[in-house]
């Protein structure tokens, strides 16, 4: 193997995979704006959810209960100060009117609510609504709390006019305490999404360069006068692997340098509810930094090993696609599998499977609480599948009845 | 010079090329006839050392094919038919540089000889636009500059002229003979009968895997009969059978 041939296939294929406007769309510009976009319309959506929750609240009353008094008793006295509840009026049956979305609450109140009132009876009131539907869920507590405020005031004036203090209700009094973390906190989107998005990243983003680089060029008919050239095998198909790796890895800071743009323009939209993970909260040792870096690279190239194993097998650029197609699978189903795990839920034998290690070593790192041993783990096992997949992929490409499969 | 000896290739139980002999001198155009299958292919991807030969030996020049592949993939310049082979998304300078590089020649070389060659097949006009964009006659010249790029003593032709038209066919017949002219050892795979008729010096008849015969055109007129290349072909294929 000559490393002045591999260089020279390693350029010429960067170069000509730079002008193919696929390749740079799937192995950079999707990576770069999936975060910001994929995030910015959940968090539209979600902000828009919640507006339509907390504002806007309309009740209406129950036929039974819509006179000027239970109006008058609601709106100046229940929903007093609360904006968001807005008294409506129906003209059709309760039921009826909440399906057509004309009120999301329709309320009956004791006939003789005033008579209960002053004799320190309970008034009865009772919400219809339409559970299934999001906003009227969640909303419902909105109501719920404005009318046991009520309540509340009322229980705090009859114990004014007693002389008892209010605390004869709270016989006991609950104080949380949170351990002060802000980081982990804060990264906790962050560290549920980072890994299983970079790792699905991974295995995608080399798949149109590998489709290309072999299957591509039998399919153009550029693989045979490649072949019939002075370099041996293994300097083209490593000057073609390392490309595969190249644009793997582009994929990962095109998504990196999304995340941070969208960060930068919206700090709370990766965490969904607003709070800012923030730049600044990442604090990872260098050496750590460093070793999470080699482990990110070592899983695109075990990725690109694969990809142009299955792409030197495949006889056309459609059946490579079809093949790489299932590759996926093979990141996702970890990614997915340990989304929801935290740090301390990591095991140590995680460190040494293929594609988990990179995804445990980043979640790792992100949490905070770094092993070094587990992370030298997860470079030494990924070291020993980059191997593996290369030596896969170098023995298939020196098969003649692979290379002209027909 | 080039010599094959006992060459043969096998798949499995099948064998495509079978014990198959000649030699071509220096400035020869050796043709390989035969019907689609008869293992034309085959010997040529042996012959680039594509393909191991499960035995029997081929030197080019004096390189085995088997010993020393590199060198024999350095001295040799290869045509396929069909499809030019070339890299779309390159220009055709690019092209010719990218083979140029990878059979070892200093830059300065490839420049001095891509220059020589764009004014030999009249590129200049589309020396550095992209290959993708170019018409199928400009992209065969490219291919011819980017198969002797490196000035390679032996070329090989397979079924270059197929699905050309008759102006194409024609750039490649001239293209052909002027690699005879400047001394190169040659051999084309062909089975068009006008083809092989009118560009070799001398034939080989191979058949289902097996080269039936070897000799000039008059040769084979004389053994076997007959004014075309054609009968001749048909008269040997009856004998085999």
């Amino acid at each position: 193997m000559s490393l002045r041939h591999m260089w020279i296939v390693f350029r010429k294929e960067a170069r000509d995979l730079a002008r193919d406007r696929r390749t740079l769309v799937s192995s950079l510009l999707i990576p770069l704006i999936m975060y910001p976009v994929l995030f910015g319309l959940m968090s539209m959506g979600m902000d828009k959810l919640d507006r339509d929750i907390q504002q806007n609240i309309t009740v209406a009353l129950a036929p039974s209960s819509d006179t000027g008094e239970v109006r008058d008793f609601l709106q100046n006295r229940v929903f007093l100060g609360r904006e968001s509840i807005r008294l409506v009026e129906i003209n059709v049956d309760p039921v009826e009117a909440i399906k057509k979305g004309e009120a999301r609450f329709v309320l009956e109140v004791a006939a003789d609510f005033e008579e209960k009132i002053a004799t320190h009876q309970p008034v009865a009131i009772s919400i219809l609504y339409d559970d299934s539907d999001t906003m009227a869920a969640g909303s419902v507590g909105i109501v719920n709390q404005a009318i046991a405020a009520y309540g509340q005031s009322l229980v705090v004036e009859r114990l004014n006019e007693l002389g008892i203090s209010t605390d004869i209700l709270q016989p006991v009094r609950i104080d949380y305490a949170s351990i002060p973390d802000d980081q982990k906190s804060g990264n906790h989107m962050i560290l549920m999404m980072l890994p299983m998005m970079m790792t699905i990243m991974i295995a995608v983003g080399g798949i149109p360069a590998a489709t290309d680089l072999v299957a591509g060029e039998k399919e153009r008919s550029t693989f045979e006068p490649l072949l019939t050239t002075k370099p041996g095998r293994m300097s083209l198909l490593f000057g073609k692997y390392l490309t595969v790796t190249l644009f793997s890895l582009v994929s990962v800071v095109a998504q990196f340098a999304g995340m941070t743009m969208g960060i930068l323009v919206n700090p709370g939209y990766l965490s969904m509810n607003g709070s800012s993970p923030g730049l600044g909260g990442f604090s990872v040792p260098l050496g750590a930094l460093v070793l999470v870096i080699l482990i990110t690279v070592a899983l695109g190239m075990v990725f690109a090993g694969l990809q142009l194993a299955i792409s030197t097998y495949s006889r056309s650029f459609k059946e490579a696609q079809t093949y790489l197609s299932f590759l996926i699978f093979v990141a996702m189903i970890p990614a997915y599998a340990t989304m929801m795990m935290q740090p301390q839920d990591l095991q140590a034998v995680m460190f040494a499977v293929p594609v988990l290690n990179a995804i445990a070593a980043l979640k790792m790192v992100l949490g905070g609480a770094i092993s070094n041993t587990n992370l030298l783990i997860a470079l030494f096992s990924s070291m020993i599948y980059v191997i593996i997949t290369l030596v896969f992929s170098a023995r298939l490409f020196r098969r003649e009845n692979v290379l002209f499969r027909s | 010079m080039l010599k094959l000896e006992g060459l043969t290739k096998s798949f499995g139980d099948i064998v495509a090329v079978d014990g198959v002999s000649f030699s071509v001198q220096e400035g020869e155009i050796f043709g390989l006839l035969g019907e689609n299958g008869a293992g034309k292919t085959t010997t040529l991807r042996m012959l680039a050392t594509m393909l191991k030969p499960t035995s029997g030996t081929a030197k080019l020049g004096k390189y085995d094919v088997v010993a020393d592949p590199e060198q024999v993939r350095g001295s040799i310049g290869i045509l396929f038919g069909g499809e030019t082979g070339l890299y779309d998304r390159l220009t055709v300078a690019e092209n010719i540089r990218y083979f140029g590089e990878l059979n070892d020649m200093p830059s300065a070389d490839i420049k001095r000889r891509t220059d020589q060659l764009s004014a030999a097949f009249g590129m200049q006009d589309y020396i550095h636009r992209r290959a993708g964009k170019l018409s199928k006659g400009m992209k065969q010249k490219a291919a011819f500059a980017r198969s002797i790029i490196h000035d390679p003593g032996i070329m090989l032709f397979d079924e270059p002229t197929s699905g050309l038209d008759v102006g194409a066919m024609r750039e490649v017949h001239a293209f052909i003979l002027q690699c005879k002219a400047e001394g190169k050892t040659i051999v084309l795979s062909s089975h068009i009968m006008n083809e092989v008729e009118k560009l070799c010096d001398r034939i080989g008849i191979i058949h289902q895997g097996r080269l039936v015969d070897v000799g000039s055109i008059g040769e084979l007129r004389a053994k076997y009969g007959g004014d075309s290349l054609e009968e001749i072909f048909v008269k040997l294929a009856e004998v085999v059978r």
